[in-house]
C-alpha cells in the first residue's frame, strides 16, 4: 500500500486556481495553473516574476555544539567556505560508493545550527543517515511539514518582495531573516530557475497570508512543469535523473560542490579514486539540430555507436529548440562541440554537445 | 470541456468531421486531449499522399513534458495537413476544433466515419 500523498498548506489555494496537481516525491503539488500553462509560467519567470510553492522540499535542522563541524565531516562541500547568513549547495553521498543520496542547500545560521533543504523524496533518508552519525549533543530534527517554501523568481522578484516589506538585495546565496507575526521568515537569494530570485522558508501558519500578498503584488503562480523547463535551460541537474545513487558527482560534473581538500566527507575515498582515474562518462548538454526533443532514457549515438543516455530533456521555451542533459562516454577527450545522434522513438535526430547553461544565468544580477 | 455535436470522435480523443461517403474528413484532437497534454510545442504529421490505417500511428504531438501519439481514426489517404502547426503549434491548445486541425483524410471505407462515436458517446467516455 502506498502512503497517502502529503499536501502543502497552500493546497486549497492551488485547487481554487484550477491547478493540475501531480504526485511528486510523495507530495501532491501543482504542475501548472488554469490561466497559465508551462509556457506562460516559464515566460513570467524569465521576463517578470513568478512564485512556486515548493513546500515539498525537506527542512531538517541540525542543532548542537559543533553542528557545522559535524556536517562538514558528512556532506561534500566545505561549509567553512561560507559564514553565518550564507547558504551553500552541497551533496550527501554514499560512504561506500560515492553515489549521490541527495543534493541539498545548507543554510548556515550559526556554528551550532544549520538548516538543510533536501529533496522531498530523500528527506527521510538524509535525516536518518545524519542522525545515525551524529555525536551526542547534536540533534537532527526533521521539520518537513512545519514550514512552507515559496520560491519567488524573476527579474521583478526584488520589487515584489519589497512590496511585502521583506528584505531584498542581499548577495546571491545569502539569506536574511524577517519577523512576521512574531515568527521568523527566512528570505534566501537562491532558486532553481537561473533568474534573480528568492526562496522563502515560512512557518505553515503564515504561508497563506504571504502567498495572498504575493498574488496581490502581481506575482504569477507557477507550477513544477515550468520549474523543470527553467532548470533544464540552466543545465541544473535533478536528483534521480542527472545524478543519483548510481551517478556520482564526478560523472555529473559537480566537483565544484565537493570540498576535495577536506580530510573527511561521506564517499571521499571512492570519489577521489574516481576523480584521479577519470570518470567513464560525464554529464553534458544536448541541443537539438533537427526538430526533435530529447527525453530521459533515449539512447545517444556517436558516429553510429552507442555513447550514452539522455537523463533530462524538454523543449526550451526561451530558445525554441529541444534541449537536454546526457551522460556521455567520451574516450577520445571532451565531447564539447561534437555532433551526436539521439534515437527519438526510432528516428535519428542530430544534436550538438554543449556546455550548459542554454540560456545565460542571471542569478547574480542586481535588480 | 467543449464537445461539438456535429463531429465524430474516437476513444483516443480525436475528432473527425462528419462528411458524407468518401469525401475528405478533417481530423484533430479534442479539447479534453489538448487540456491533458498541456502546452503543445511540436507536431509531427504525415505528408499528403500517405496511406494510413485506422488505429495505427498517424503522428505525434509533444508538450514540454510528454509525447502523445495520434492514431488514424479511419483508414484512407492523407490529402492535406495543417502546416501552420509548424510555426504555431499553440493553435492546438487555443482552437483544437478550428485552426488547430491536424490532417484531412479521404476515407477508403464510406461507412467508417459514421461508425465512430457521436458527441454523446464521447462525452460519456470523458466523464468516466
Amino acid at each position: 500500500m502506498t502512503a497517502p500523498l502529503r499536501r502543502s498548506p497552500l493546497h486549497d489555494r492551488h485547487v481554487a486556481l484550477g491547478a493540475k496537481l501531480a504526485p511528486f516525491g510523495g507530495w501532491e503539488m501543482p504542475l501548472e495553473y488554469a490561466d497559465g500553462g508551462v509556457l506562460k509560467e516559464h515566460a513570467a519567470v524569465r521576463e517578470d516574476v513568478g512564485v512556486f510553492d515548493v513546500s515539498h522540499l525537506g527542512k531538517v535542522t541540525v542543532r548542537g555544539p559543533g553542528a557545522v563541524a559535524f556536517l562538514n565531516r558528512c556532506l561534500t562541500n566545505d561549509l567553512d567556505r561560507v559564514t553565518a547568513g550564507q547558504a551553500q549547495y552541497t551533496l550527501c553521498c554514499d560512504e561506500a560508493k560515492g553515489g549521490v543520496v541527495d543534493d541539498l542547500i545548507a543554510y548556515r545560521h550559526a556554528d551550532h545550527e544549520v538548516l538543510l533543504v533536501p529533496n522531498a523524496a530523500n528527506t527521510t533518508e538524509v535525516a536518518a543517515r545524519l542522525r545515525a552519525a551524529a555525536p551526542a549533543g547534536i540533534d537532527v530534527v526533521n521539520q518537513h511539514q512545519e514550514y512552507a517554501v515559496l520560491a519567488v523568481q524573476g527579474p521583478r522578484s526584488a520589487r515584489a518582495l519589497a512590496a511585502l516589506d521583506l528584505p531584498t538585495g542581499h548577495d546571491y546565496m545569502s539569506f536574511a531573516t524577517a519577523t512576521r507575526g512574531g515568527a521568523a521568515v527566512i528570505v534566501c537569494r537562491t532558486g532553481y530557475t537561473g533568474e534573480h530570485g528568492y526562496e522563502l522558508v515560512v512557518p505553515n501558519a503564515l504561508a497563506g497570508e504571504i502567498w495572498d500578498q504575493l498574488r496581490t503584488a502581481g506575482v504569477r503562480p507557477c507550477g513544477l512543469g515550468a520549474r523543470d523547463t527553467l532548470r533544464t535551460e540552466m543545465g541544473y541537474p535533478l536528483h534521480g535523473q542527472d545524478m543519483s545513487p548510481t551517478i556520482s558527482p564526478v560523472e555529473a560534473r559537480l566537483g565544484w560542490a565537493v570540498g576535495w581538500k577536506k580530510p573527511e566527507f561521506w564517499g571521499r575515498a571512492a570519489l577521489v579514486a574516481e576523480k584521479e582515474a577519470g570518470p567513464l562518462r560525464t554529464l553534458w548538454g544536448l541541443e537539438a539540430v533537427d526538430r526533435a526533443i530529447p527525453r530521459p532514457g533515449m539512447l545517444v549515438l556517436s558516429q553510429g555507436f552507442p555513447a550514452g543516455q539522455v537523463t533530462s530533456g524538454t523543449f526550451s521555451p526561451t530558445r525554441k529548440v529541444g534541449i537536454g542533459l546526457a551522460l556521455l562516454e567520451h574516450p577520445a577527450g571532451s565531447p564539447e562541440g561534437t555532433e551526436v545522434e539521439v534515437d527519438v522513438r526510432g528516428r535519428r535526430a542530430r544534436m550538438k554537445v554543449v556546455k550548459p547553461p542554454f540560456v545565460p544565468a542571471r542569478v547574480r544580477d542586481r535588480t | 470541456m467543449t464537445i461539438p455535436e456535429n463531429l465524430r470522435y474516437t476513444a483516443e480523443h480525436e475528432w473527425v468531421s462528419d462528411a458524407a461517403g468518401t469525401e475528405p474528413v478533417r481530423v484533430g484532437i479534442t479539447d479534453f486531449a489538448q487540456d491533458s497534454l498541456g502546452d503543445v510545442v511540436y507536431v509531427q504529421l504525415p505528408e499528403p499522399g500517405t496511406q494510413v490505417t485506422a488505429g495505427e500511428s498517424l503522428g505525434e504531438v509533444e508538450s514540454t513534458k510528454s509525447v502523445s501519439e495520434i492514431y488514424a481514426p479511419v483508414s484512407g489517404e492523407v490529402v492535406a495537413r495543417n502546416d501552420a502547426l509548424n510555426a504555431t503549434p499553440e493553435l492546438l491548445n487555443s482552437d483544437p476544433y478550428g485552426e488547430g486541425w491536424l490532417v484531412e483524410i479521404r476515407p477508403s471505407d464510406a461507412a467508417a466515419v459514421s461508425a465512430l462515436l457521436d458527441a454523446a458517446a464521447y462525452r460519456d467516455l470523458t466523464e468516466k
